[in-house]
């Protein structure tokens, strides 16, 4: 009897298990990887070297970072709600390892070991949804860990970011009813089996874009990284938290990027298909990586380039036209499939 | 494993249940409705109901909790109560609790207990899948879908009504918020110019934002230094 939901392929017991660790590590040593690169690659796009010190061309530089890290105090502010505070960081790792899990690297079992395994945590029939969720939930982290500071930056970050996640979230959510409409399911391998022949993001460039700028916002990226606003709210939400803690948020926010790649990968650069190429099975976890570096790269360059958008600015935008855009994506694309 | 979670489940949103009533911070109450949601969901979940499990998270925990959170973290906070309810009303409260209670019992004990010597329900997958909910909704629950669209319509129309008022209210003005408001000319005031963001209220260039009079309200004399080069005497 499934416990969980209706899923397309079983492995027994202690498959799920060991996937549950692989997930897991694999979540969290892709974190090392995505500070450095974005690092290095800000570093260029900023005419300068990037980190170069630590290990042979700087590659050592994130684990530093993370030793430093958790070598650190761990601080906390004497009016701070204790337990709420500890709680959040947690939250918001836990939720954003969590979304990971949804993340197809192939659709077919693959054979490892004799013991044909799916390379994702969780194909569910309602795999998209559960992504959703586990954001929405992922947004207590944030919400909870700047209220419990006891600080009015902190507070001011945390409000925000209540605001902006709501606002984004209903946009990103419209975005993607194209997908789910012309893909017929919700199931993330299905979409991306449905794209075999044609990636989602021809049909349904507007989407596509509209889901991305979402995101944006969701992630915290800039040009929406107002939550953290370091030139108005010093680091917002995370203001009062080292060490350790801070630490979790900022694995976290990575986890965040890297899950972006790969959900944009998923929906709507076509997952693990290749156009005119038929590779074998073993290569689709590397394709789905490629596609969600070239993705990763795209959120970097952004961050690059554009200044940080203001307040009003950010809520105008999501609400007048990031949603109505959404909505009437959606709308036409049910019109043209229903027509078809 | 079913059996062991619903035993850690079922007690946590009772527990949670009782402690939103029960906690006198509004924050803490909102979050332990958040608890009890969430815990709800998972008893969803054992009840093979997957889609209004995720939904559940999705829309009560991830939207309309947040949404709590935000205002009780903006007003809320101190742990005393703002106002009471009156006597007759706190009778009311007691009297519709009470009542509920022996309703849900009739009905447990009238429809539960004739479960209990048989099989219970069959299990169908195909049953509270996403393609067989929308089929239900868009043939058999028609018009309650369309209904309660309708209404989710009339609220977010009021809510933008009531929010793009033309003009801030005064401190001590009495005044009736019209839908007409809406098409009222530029310039005399949405909520942000009446903060003195853009010109505000026609002749008002200098309205001041005091802890006295309020947002929005007309210059006052006290700032006004009789000429009109635009400085003002400072106090």
């Amino acid at each position: 009897m499934p416990l969980l939901s209706t899923v397309g392929y079983y492995e027994p017991w202690y498959v799920q298990i060991l996937k549950a660790l692989v997930v897991f590590g694999v979540g969290f040593s892709l974190v090392p990887l995505a500070l450095l690169y974005e690092r290095k690659l800000l570093g260029r796009f900023q005419n300068r070297p990037g980190p170069n010190r630590v290990g042979p061309f700087g590659t050592l530089q994130p684990a530093a970072d993370i030793l430093k890290l958790l070598g650190k105090e761990q601080f906390r502010p004497t009016n701070a709600i204790g337990w709420l505070f500890i709680l959040s960081p947690l939250v918001a790792m836990v939720c954003a390892l969590a979304t990971f899990m949804l993340i197809p690297f192939s659709g077919a079992p693959q054979d490892i070991l004799g013991t044909p395994v799916g390379l994702y945590g969780l194909d569910s029939d309602i795999g998209l949804l559960i992504v959703f969720a586990f954001a929405s939930v992922g947004s207590y982290g944030v919400l909870l860990g700047g209220w419990s500071s006891a600080s009015k930056y902190s507070f001011l970050g945390a409000m925000r970011a209540a605001a902006q996640l709501i606002s984004y979230e209903i946009a990103q959510g419209l975005a993607l009813l194209g997908v789910i409409i012309s893909a017929g399911t919700l199931s993330l391998t299905e979409i991306v089996d449905e794209q075999s022949a044609l990636w989602f993001v021809i049909p349904q460039l507007v989407g596509a874009i509209t889901f991305f700028i979402a995101t944006l916002a969701e992630i915290n990226r800039t040009p929406f990284d107002l939550l953290e606003a370091d030139s108005e709210l010093v680091a917002g939400f995370m203001t009062e938290y080292g060490g350790g803690r801070f630490a979790l948020y900022y694995v976290a926010e990575y986890v965040h990027l890297i899950v972006a790649g790969g959900l944009f990968t998923t929906l709507f650069l076509g997952g693990w298909h290749l156009p005119f190429v038929d590779q074998p099975g073993w290569l689709d976890p590397f394709v789905v990586l490629a596609k969600t570096i070239v993705v990763v790269t795209f959120i970097v360059w952004i961050r690059a380039t554009l200044p940080k958008l203001r307040y009003d600015q950010l809520m105008t935008f999501g609400w007048k036209v990031l949603l109505p855009i959404a909505t009437v994506n959606a709308l036409v694309t049910a019109v043209v499939v229903v027509a078809w | 494993m079913a059996e062991l979670l619903f035993f850690i489940v079922g007690p946590l949103a009772v527990i949670a249940a009782v402690g939103t009533v029960a906690l006198r911070n509004p924050f803490f109450a909102v979050l332990s409705l958040v608890v009890h949601l969430l815990a709800l969901a998972m008893l969803f979940m054992l009840l093979q109901a997957q889609f209004v499990a995720v939904v559940q998270v999705l829309v009560y925990v991830g939207a309309v909790m947040v949404l709590y959170l935000f205002v009780t973290a903006y007003v809320g906070g101190d742990a005393d109560p703002r106002g009471g309810s009156g006597p007759s009303l706190r009778w009311l409260s007691y009297a519709i609790g009470a009542s509920l209670v022996v309703l849900l019992a009739i009905t447990f004990i009238g429809s539960g207990l004739q479960a209990i010597d048989t099989r219970g329900a069959p299990y169908d997958p195909e049953l509270g899948s996403p393609g067989q909910i929308g089929e239900l909704l868009l043939s058999r629950y028609l018009v309650v879908f369309e209904g309660s669209a309708l209404l989710l319509l009339v609220a977010t129309v009021g809510a933008v009504v009531l929010a793009r008022r033309r003009r801030g209210v005064l401190p001590g003005e009495d005044r009736t918020i019209s839908a007409l408001d809406l098409f009222a000319p530029t310039g005399t005031g949405s909520m942000r110019e009446g903060v003195g963001a853009i010109n505000p209220v026609p002749g008002a260039i200098r309205a001041r934002i005091t802890p006295q009079t309020g947002a929005a309200s007309p210059p006052s004399a006290e700032f006004d230094d009789g000429d009109d080069d635009g400085t003002e005497d400072r106090r």
